[in-house]
């Protein structure tokens, strides 16, 4: 007996659906095993992550509030996915639109809100597009590999934030890294009375909606798609494939600037190393998952938006570290990996008798 | 005599696609035995099954009348069978030496290879072949790596040798004396199973079969049958490429290369100094071994890829290292020869990649985005008028055989061409039907006054297609025949290399 | 800055550069015989980080050193494994999986951490001892630099002629080579591809475990979130500075290793710069670097890296 594994012409939907239920049920079995062995009660557990993630109306807006930089986090590692460009820098560049959208802040004092925050939204966008750009540039350059390139550009933006928390932009009335308060005029409004949903949420759905259009319906959509699938029939029919690299990386870079700006801006209200809790890296995940695909990025992103309040959650009410939810999240995209074999690709038993 | 190797009722399924159905045929002790067949006949799949490298469905192999159980390669080599396939499997960076020992049992723990070489110069030897041990593969000819393979084959003890369309990448003179080694190998008791569709090295077998469609048609002994006689089997109609077509009126020069020098893939020089000029309504054939330059030289041309020296000229204007969009914009189309690689991007549909290059021009977008309507109703004007078969528009192209695939890319080249085609191995790996099809539509765009230019390795395609005929060797032109003064042999003898007598140019009279 | 030039300082520097060198060289030792076999493990970090995680809990429960080095080689070989099974037999996008492995290391490493040691105050590890080599250690210079180190140490700098006579005079190392170049070679032969490709990249994840395990119980007795901080991203900027070649390996990991020690140096002594910019040197050679291998003639990188291989695809 043995087993023949053969290519698909075209992978099959229902088991691109089944491999999902699937990598999620053996990850459920995987965390249930590691809640036991922290001791904890798994209907406990349970519970406590569904009220932390939806539990009510004040779990719901905060899972968005969480949703939202992950959203956009996610459709920047999808639009570069797309051109298998392997942009990891998100992290980076959403602190690199932070720090922009912070100086622009400082630089401009307080402007009615009307003018202030579309600014602040357009600085994180370029902040994080020049960052971006950087790593498209050094490979459509100096064929610098993006994947160690913006992995090393993530801990020098890092130190580079660092050293403004502790020289000029340091809150000298706090013991920790952290800036003071930016202006009232420069917080992003809520959508709702009683909620800290901020305007970002909207501006996140509107940019998956826009990045949705580019990719399936413009010709730079159709180009990034070709480069993708093919660079060198794509290069061969004259798509400038360095162009598009560039081009790939500065949008990239640029939705992830904005998430940048709505932690800043919506959430901390001032400038801090910790604006992002891994944003840039969960986005990766959610965009593997949602098959590169913007609409179903908003729905995997409130899932696992929801799932990392549903964490901590849990770590209050049972003592299981909320650490656990980074290390199911990476458990459920191998899973996931795993089983997305089983769409790609047909398993024949056959027989050597 | 008893043969050395049965093929009995071997069956095998691809997808639900039958690539060999019911298929036996015996091979004698110190027989060529031919397998002949169209492509898509199955004879490449008959002879991995009997590599070990498929497994069959159904039917059994035998030799010396032990049924084999084929699990792997490892079986085959174990029972005696060697193969040489037709794209090689070689280490480019490594030597010959280090391609030759790896994996067998004499890469001891700590390799030690004097006793290799040893044994493997004594091939080479009785067969009277010249090969440097240490050499990189990267840096031998075809020819010269062909061996390799050979005596990778034979050091691994090989009494049955299956070689894939050895001759596709040889030049007249080295498949004869690819020939005469067979010959020698098969007095001293090998045999030899010969995979090919070219008529002319068939009738030096002993016997052959012929497959079609994945069924045997029969085997014949060789003396007792004739060329049509193969052909009719194999195609299962008369077929005539050979005739030629009618000539059309050469214009003014479209593409002018004056001196043009590029560099390959390694950075070595692959085109030196080229010099050749295509003219309205006239196709150029380039004849030449694979990786003398022909693909660097397409390349060069469309932009691809950058000329180091020289110029090219296309309608009167300057285009040397202009982009390959700028190019394509100014009217020239291009054929790549690896239709999946370079000419089409396999997960697209087929409408989208009947736009490909063309995405931002005002018939297929408007404002940046994309007119699907505009893009649907071409596609759908395409499939027609080339009759492509596909379910749908929406297919994806990897999905098509090479033939259609090849359409697409013609359908698309021509639609976004004004002036010149270049073709790469065009019809490589395509069905007779498809062949002349594609022979056809060319000369249709010859007589629209096109200049073409087509590189194959198949001289008779090009005898018939071609106005002219140059031949291209280490990335010069050596050789120039019109098409009523095409001398083969001499061809030949330029494709290897040989100056002298035979490389004295024949000039050609303005036409 | 004159104080820098002080014998005992240079000594100092110089001694760190081959103490810090020591995971680096092992983690790209690893890695380089993984890219050698065709595939590209971007989970050198997590790798190292589950070693260095492993390492630490062997020790601390054992109170041994060398359990710890064993575990951690244990936990190397597992996370290459998972790479492998991934990249090998699901033929998995290799970019994506490495990345995962990390992130599962990362969310791992931690969690078992704070299940397991937080609750005790301030768990610490036995750390391995120094083992000054008799005679050699007494050299002046050379002695204190090179021959009062710890015993991984003077492992690491072995394993680079080891693995440079694995990988281009046996059998195994050819056939490693090859699958790197042309699997089908492998393949046609008869012989198993996919096996080879595990046989490599377990081996490579075991080193590359060593390294994490040195990052723990080489170092310090104790275990902090992160604790690798990106020696696994430089171990692969490493390997294609050194240009996929063990001494290559060993020279650019050096690189890194004595920026590194003397910019603690410069620290210690005091010097008025901002220490965010020490920090952040190494990724800014890393670039640098990189930069600087495009400009330099032919690259020894694996024809076949990332792309997995498929009988008879078209």
């Amino acid at each position: 007996m043995g087993i023949v594994i053969e290519k698909r012409l075209t992978p099959s939907i229902s088991w691109q659906v089944a491999s999902i239920l699937l990598a999620l049920l053996a990850s459920f079995i995987i965390s249930a095993l590691l809640l036991k062995s922290a001791g904890a009660d798994l209907g406990k557990a349970g519970a406590a992550l569904w009220d932390g993630a939806f539990g009510g109306w004040r779990a719901t807006w905060k899972t968005l509030v969480k949703a939202t930089p992950l959203m956009l986090t996610g459709v920047a590692a999808a639009v570069a996915f797309r051109a298998r460009i392997w942009n990891i820098g998100a992290e980076g560049q959403l602190y690199a639109g932070a720090i922009f959208a912070y100086w622009v802040s400082l630089m401009v004092g307080s402007l009615p809100a009307l003018f202030l925050v579309p600014l602040l939204f357009a600085a994180g966008a370029v902040g994080g597009s020049l960052y971006g750009g950087l790593a498209g540039y050094l490979r459509a350059r100096f064929e610098v590999s993006e994947v160690l390139s913006t992995v090393m550009l993530n801990y020098i933006v890092l130190y580079f934030l660092s050293f403004m928390l502790t020289n000029p932009w340091r809150d000298p009335s706090s013991f920790f890294q952290q800036s003071p308060k930016v202006v009232d005029n420069s917080l992003l409004p809520n959508l709702m009375p009683g909620t800290k949903l901020h305007m970002g949420f909207l501006v996140a759905l509107a940019v998956v909606v826009i990045v949705h259009l580019v990719m399936t319906r413009s010709s730079l959509g159709y180009e990034i798609r070709a480069v993708g699938l093919n660079e060198k029939a794509a290069r061969f029919k004259g798509i400038d494939v360095k162009w598009v690299t560039m081009v790939v990386m500065l949008i990239s870079g640029g939705i992830a600037g904005i998430a940048g700006v709505t932690e800043v801006f919506g959430v901390q209200g001032r400038l801090n190393p910790g604006i992002s809790v891994g944003f840039g890296f969960i986005g990766i995940i959610i965009a593997v998952l949602a098959l590169l695909n913007p609409v179903a990025i908003v729905f995997v992103a409130i899932l696992i938006g929801g799932s990392i309040n549903g964490g901590i959650k849990l770590q209050v009410a049972t003592g299981v570290p909320s650490t656990l939810i980074d290390a199911i999240q990476a458990i459920i995209l191998l899973f996931y990996l795993a089983a997305a074999v089983l769409a790609r690709y047909k398993f024949r038993i056959v027989s050597n008798g | 005599m008893r043969p050395v190797l049965s093929v009995h009722e071997v069956t095998k399924k691809f997808h639900q696609v039958v690539a060999n159905d019911r298929v036996s045929f015996d091979v004698m002790p110190g027989e060529i035995h031919c397998l002949l067949g169209e492509n898509g006949a199955g004879k490449s799949t008959i002879a991995e099954c009997i590599y070990g490298f498929h497994r069959p469905d159904g039917g059994t192999i035998s030799v010396r009348s032990k049924e084999l159980d084929l699990r792997s390669p490892s079986d085959a080599i174990r029972s005696g069978i060697g193969m040489v396939h037709q794209h090689f499997v070689l280490v480019p960076s490594m030597t010959v030496l280090e391609n030759i020992v790896i994996g067998t049992e004499v890469a001891t723990a700590i390799l030690d290879m004097r006793e290799a070489a040893e044994r493997i110069a004594e091939i080479c030897r009785r067969y009277n072949v010249e090969m440097d041990l240490n050499s990189r593969v990267s840096a031998l000819t075809v020819g010269q790596q062909q061996w390799v393979e050979i005596v990778k084959a034979l050091f691994l003890g090989a009494e049955i040798l299956i070689m894939d369309e050895p001759t596709a990448v040889l030049t007249p003179q080295e498949s004869r004396r690819l020939f005469a080694i067979f010959r020698e190998m098969c007095e001293s008791g090998m045999s030899i199973i010969l995979i090919s569709h070219k008529l002319d090295e068939v009738m030096q077998s002993d016997r052959v079969t012929v497959l079609r469609k994945g069924k045997k048609v029969g085997t014949v002994e060789t003396r007792a049958s004739s060329k049509s006689e193969l052909t009719n089997m194999m195609v299962g109609r008369e077929i005539d490429l050979g005739a030629p077509r009618p000539r059309g009126v050469i214009g003014s020069p479209m593409i002018e290369l004056h001196g043009l020098c590029a560099q390959g893939d390694l950075g070595t020089p692959a085109l030196n100094g080229m010099t050749l000029t295509v003219h309205r309504g006239e196709i150029v054939g380039i004849a030449g071994v694979a990786g003398n330059g022909q693909k660097e030289l397409f390349e060069t041309l469309t932009g691809v890829r950058k000329a180091t020296d020289g110029r090219v000229v296309f309608d009167g204007k300057e285009v040397t290292n202009h982009s390959p969009r700028d190019i394509q914009k100014a009217g020239m189309g291009h054929i790549p020869d690896d239709r999946f690689s370079e000419g089409l991007v396999p997960d697209f549909d087929i409408q989208s990649n009947l736009i490909l290059g063309a995405q931002r021009e005002p018939a297929f977008s408007k404002m940046g985005f994309l007119r699907f309507d505009a893009i649907r109703q071409f596609a759908r004007d395409s499939i027609e008028a080339f009759a492509i078969k596909a379910p749908s528009a929406q297919t994806a192209c990897r999905t098509l055989s090479g033939g259609n695939a090849q359409k697409v890319i013609v359908a698309r080249e021509f639609a976004q061409s004004t002036k010149a085609i270049l073709a790469n191995q065009p019809s490589r790996g395509l069905d007779i039907g498809v062949i002349e099809y594609m022979h056809g539509r060319l000369t249709d765009k010859r007589d629209e006054n096109f200049a073409i230019l087509i590189a194959s390795e198949e001289l008779d395609e090009l005898r018939s297609l071609a106005d002219r005929i140059v031949v291209i060797f280490k990335g010069q032109i050596v050789g120039e025949f019109r098409h009523d003064a095409v001398d083969l042999e001499r061809i030949g003898l330029l494709m290897a290399g040989h100056t002298g007598e035979a490389a004295a140019k024949t000039s050609v009279g303005e036409a | 800055m004159g104080d820098l030039f002080q014998e005992t300082i240079l000594i100092g520097i110089f001694a760190a550069t081959i103490r810090i060198a020591t995971p680096l060289i092992f983690a790209a030792l690893g890695e380089l015989i993984t890219e050698k076999a065709g595939i590209l493990n971007l989970g050198v970090e997590g790798t190292m980080l589950m070693a260095a995680f492993a390492g630490f809990a062997g020790s601390f429960v054992t109170g041994n050193t060398l359990a710890g080095l064993a575990l951690a080689m244990v936990a190397g070989g597992l996370m290459a494994f998972l790479m492998v099974f991934m990249a090998a037999t699901l033929k998995v996008e290799q970019v994506v999986t490495g990345l995962a492995l990390n992130m599962l290391a990362a969310g791992m490493s931690l969690y078992l951490f704070k299940v397991y040691f937080e609750t005790l105050s301030l768990p610490t590890a036995e750390v391995m001892p120094y083992l000054p080599i008799p005679v050699l250690a007494d050299i002046p210079w050379l002695g204190p630099i090179f021959f009062q180190q710890k015993g991984l140490t003077y492992l690491a700098f072995l394993m680079v002629p080891a693995v440079w006579f694995f990988l281009y005079r046996t059998k195994w190392g050819l056939e490693i080579r090859v699958l790197g170049e042309n699997p089908k070679v492998i393949d046609t032969k008869g012989m198993s591809v996919t096996l080879r490709q595990y046989g490599a990249v377990i081996l490579g994840g075991v080193l590359i475990g060593i390294g994490g395990a040195f990052v723990t119980i080489g170092s310090v007795v104790r275990f902090v979130p992160d604790i690798t901080a990106g020696r696994g991203w430089l171990a692969l900027v490493i390997v294609i500075a050194g240009n996929w070649r063990p001494a290559g390996v060993l020279l650019a990991a050096l690189v890194f290793a004595f920026l590194d020690a003397l910019q603690l140096q410069i620290q210690g002594i005091g010097v008025d710069l901002p220490y965010q910019i020490f920090l952040a040197l190494p990724y800014v050679i890393a670039i640098v670097l990189m930069v600087a291998k495009s400009r330099r003639g032919r690259s020894e990188a694996p024809a076949r890296l990332g792309i997995p291989y498929f009988r008879g695809e078209r």
